[in-house]
């Protein structure tokens, strides 16, 4: 390091850090020129902790990984186990699956929406995602009895059926947002301050995505339309009609307007299930927890999370807990590489700017 | 304002001012993070009860340590535990920093969080509900009104304990000890 | 079919491979350590350009650790696993970082929790662990729970040392 160089810690307890995470910057004057990701805050050996109990005691551990968006963490294990055991998932719950999950991609993005507009200083439209956001957990709450921590997806199907009214309060809640978008898109999507912040900054270009492991929103700005759930599609989104938004530059502009695209497309799924929902039951019985031996093998399942590719690398020896259980988290790959390769160069004033804007989640990446 | 709450204003403006007015440190510490953005936000506001979020850790008064707790976060808390002003209170979120929680048998996170730095009040929940922290800040206000919120004249005085209990499981730390240690009194 | 395309080769290129494609959408194939490597860069030159994991399977009993390297390519749904067995004395690997970029970052994870050293990959320092002095915590024979008891559970509370 030459003398003109300083090092800062942009550290865990910083006004513009969205979860406990921290980075290690060497700065002259103005402009960074390494930076190195700190990650391990958040880390409490998951994957060792879920080999010590067994199949069904894993459930409660596996949503609190991601804390931000849940769902698609009980949806990864719970397929994992149904294609290993070969246990068949009855029609309605893959469709009530499917409503679930998009109404927790609604519910992560507009918490991606409070911290990109906070972090920019336009605290109105921060609010109101906020606020909305709260009624989808209402409506969690109404469903499952609990806001954040769900337990709900299991191998077998879901864990109870829809309450009565319910489908009438999705779609009440999914016209009152859409009412509400020209505002935001008048103060936040459209606005000229946003426009000056965030074009250009944070490019990154196809060749590199692709090599250093993206996936999620950061290839779809780009012009790739990577979306798993129409590559390899899971529950029931092989029966309804979705686009995959695709922006060409590459920059956080363009990876914030995919976000907002890719909103209004999640309350179209939800509302073309809620249509097409047929009768029937919900759960499949499994045998008893303390008894289930599963057969030996292993198994690679993925799904889309609002953040990109979630995978999971399940082996069983035939026992009644897992061998090995490897989580393959899309913050991994973008708050690592992906965010020292952006950083390098970048203005110190625009570290949150990149790294709100690649979607990092702290407790993905040290699970 | 009644006159019971006019005469506590006059003769003890100072604590009254400490009681209404806490200022948490911005610090996302662990699960739950998750629920903080919506107590301070419009829908659950917390501003009505004084509780405002601050960037430094020297214009704070009130630590909310929501979640469990690594051992690389014990270092950061105990950093940002120190620089805070006198009178200082913490508040820990869930039953991880109570008896370990869920990654009781985790060998990077902390057990009983008392042990290393004073805790004045524990909140229930895995994670709590807003309701649930706005109560444990009301009750927080009862322990200052009776003068029973003195978690950082324990610190003071048993440093010498804490201290070592931080090495024991961080090493060797690298910063020099806040209280001279070794004095009786 | 690309996925039978790619069979076929693989079965000329590397007779000794045990290739299983009865799951849609999926080829697994097992190969002997020595050739791994060639292995991957035979595939990135067929297109799969995507490293996408890279997991670690600790096999206690065989006395064997089993590297997976899940490879893909970007327009189609097939993914390949990789998978490698060296031996658990001797914990040493050629790196991947020459045919895919981002395998630094998945070595460094794996060196840390398992402690397989790779060789070529310049960045093996640690990850989410400070200080810490006991054997790589993801092997099988680190029981978690009695290193909880040891340390964490013998300091007294504040009544009880007074």
């Amino acid at each position: 390091m030459s003398r003109r160089e300083l090092e800062l810690y942009f550290g865990p307890q910083h006004i513009g850090m969205v979860g406990n995470f921290s980075i290690t910057l060497s700065v002259e004057g103005d402009t960074i020129v390494e930076a190195r990701a700190n990650p391990g805050y958040l880390h409490r050996g998951f994957e060792k902790l879920m080999e010590y109990r067994n199949w069904v005691q894993n459930f409660p551990m596996v949503c609190r990984m991601n804390v931000v968006e849940p769902d698609s963490m009980e949806m990864v294990y719970a397929m994992a186990v149904e294609k290993l055991a070969e246990i068949d998932v009855p029609e309605r719950a893959q469709y009530i699956r499917t409503i679930v999950l998009e109404l927790s991609r609604l519910a992560s993005h507009l918490f991606g929406c409070w911290a990109y507009a906070n972090m920019l200083g336009l605290d109105t439209v921060a609010q109101w995602a906020m606020a909305y956001r709260d009624f989808i957990l209402d409506l969690f709450e109404e469903l499952m009895g609990g806001r954040v921590y769900h337990i709900y997806i299991c191998p077998g199907g879901v864990r109870r059926d829809l309450p009565q009214g319910f489908e009438d309060k999705v779609m009440n809640f999914l016209k009152a947002l859409g009412n509400h978008v020209p505002e935001f898109d008048a103060a936040f999507f459209n606005n000229r301050l946003f426009y000056e912040r965030a074009k250009g900054i944070g490019k990154i270009s196809r060749e590199e995505a692709i090599e250093l492991g993206a996936t999620g929103q950061v290839l779809r700005a780009v012009g790739l339309q990577y979306d798993i759930r129409k590559i390899e599609p899971y529950a029931a989104y092989a029966n309804v009609n979705f686009d995959v938004p695709t922006r060409e530059d590459g920059d956080a502009y363009s990876r914030i307007w995919v976000i907002r695209d890719e909103m209004l497309q999640s309350a179209s799924i939800i509302m073309q299930c809620l249509e097409k929902l047929p009768q029937g039951k919900v759960y499949k019985r499994t045998p008893n927890p303390f008894k289930w031996n599963i057969p030996a093998g292993d198994a690679y399942v993925r799904v889309e999370s609002s953040r990109g590719e979630l995978g999971l690398y399940l082996v069983s020896d035939g026992g009644n807990k897992p061998y090995r259980v490897h989580f393959r988290t899309p913050s991994f790959m973008h708050g690592i590489p992906i965010l020292e390769k952006l950083l390098r160069g970048a203005n110190i004033s625009d570290v949150g700017n990149i790294m709100i804007s690649l979607y990092v989640v702290a407790p993905e990446i040290d699970r | 304002m009644d006159r019971n709450q006019l005469s506590k204003w006059i003769k003890q403006p100072g604590k009254m001012g400490h009681k209404y007015s806490l200022w948490a440190v911005y610090f996302c510490t662990g699960c739950g993070i998750i629920e903080v953005p919506p107590v301070i936000t419009s829908r659950w506001d917390a501003e009505r009860f004084g509780v405002m979020a601050a960037p430094s850790p020297r214009h704070a008064n009130l630590f909310m340590i929501t979640g469990y707790v690594s051992l690389k976060t014990l270092k950061a808390i105990i950093r940002t535990y120190e620089l805070m002003p006198e009178p200082k209170y913490t508040v820990a979120f869930g039953s991880c920093p109570i008896n370990g929680g869920m990654y009781w048998d985790s060998y990077n996170t902390i057990k009983h969080l008392d042990k290393y730095i004073p805790i004045d009040g524990w909140i229930a929940g895995c994670m709590p509900r807003p309701e649930a922290i706005f109560i444990g800040v009301t009750k927080l206000w009862m322990m200052i009104e009776k003068g029973a919120a003195t978690g950082y004249v324990r610190y003071r005085e048993n440093y010498e304990y804490y201290r070592k209990n931080q090495e024991k499981v961080l090493g060797k730390l690298e910063w020099p000890p806040l209280y001279p240690l070794g004095e009786k009194g | 079919m690309m996925g039978k395309e790619i069979e076929r080769e693989i079965k000329i290129l590397f007779s000794d491979a045990v290739i299983d494609s009865t799951e849609k959408n999926r080829l697994k194939i097992r190969i002997k350590k020595d050739l791994a490597i060639y292995l991957l860069e035979f595939l990135k030159s067929r297109g799969f350009n995507y490293l996408v994991a890279i997991s670690c399977v600790d096999w206690i009993k065989e006395g064997e650790f089993e590297l997976v390297y899940q490879i893909g390519k970007i327009d189609d749904p097939l993914r390949i696993m990789v998978k490698t067995r060296i031996s658990r004395d001797r914990a040493e690997f050629k790196s991947a970082i020459n045919v895919y970029k981002n395998a630094q970052t998945y070595e460094r994870e794996i060196h840390e929790l398992f402690g397989i050293r790779f060789e070529g990959n310049p960045r093996l320092i640690p990850l989410f662990l400070e200080n810490w002095n006991d054997i790589p915590p993801f092997r099988k024979d680190f029981d978690t729970r009695k290193y909880v008891k040891e340390t964490f559970e013998g300091i007294p509370t504040l009544e009880e040392s007074k």
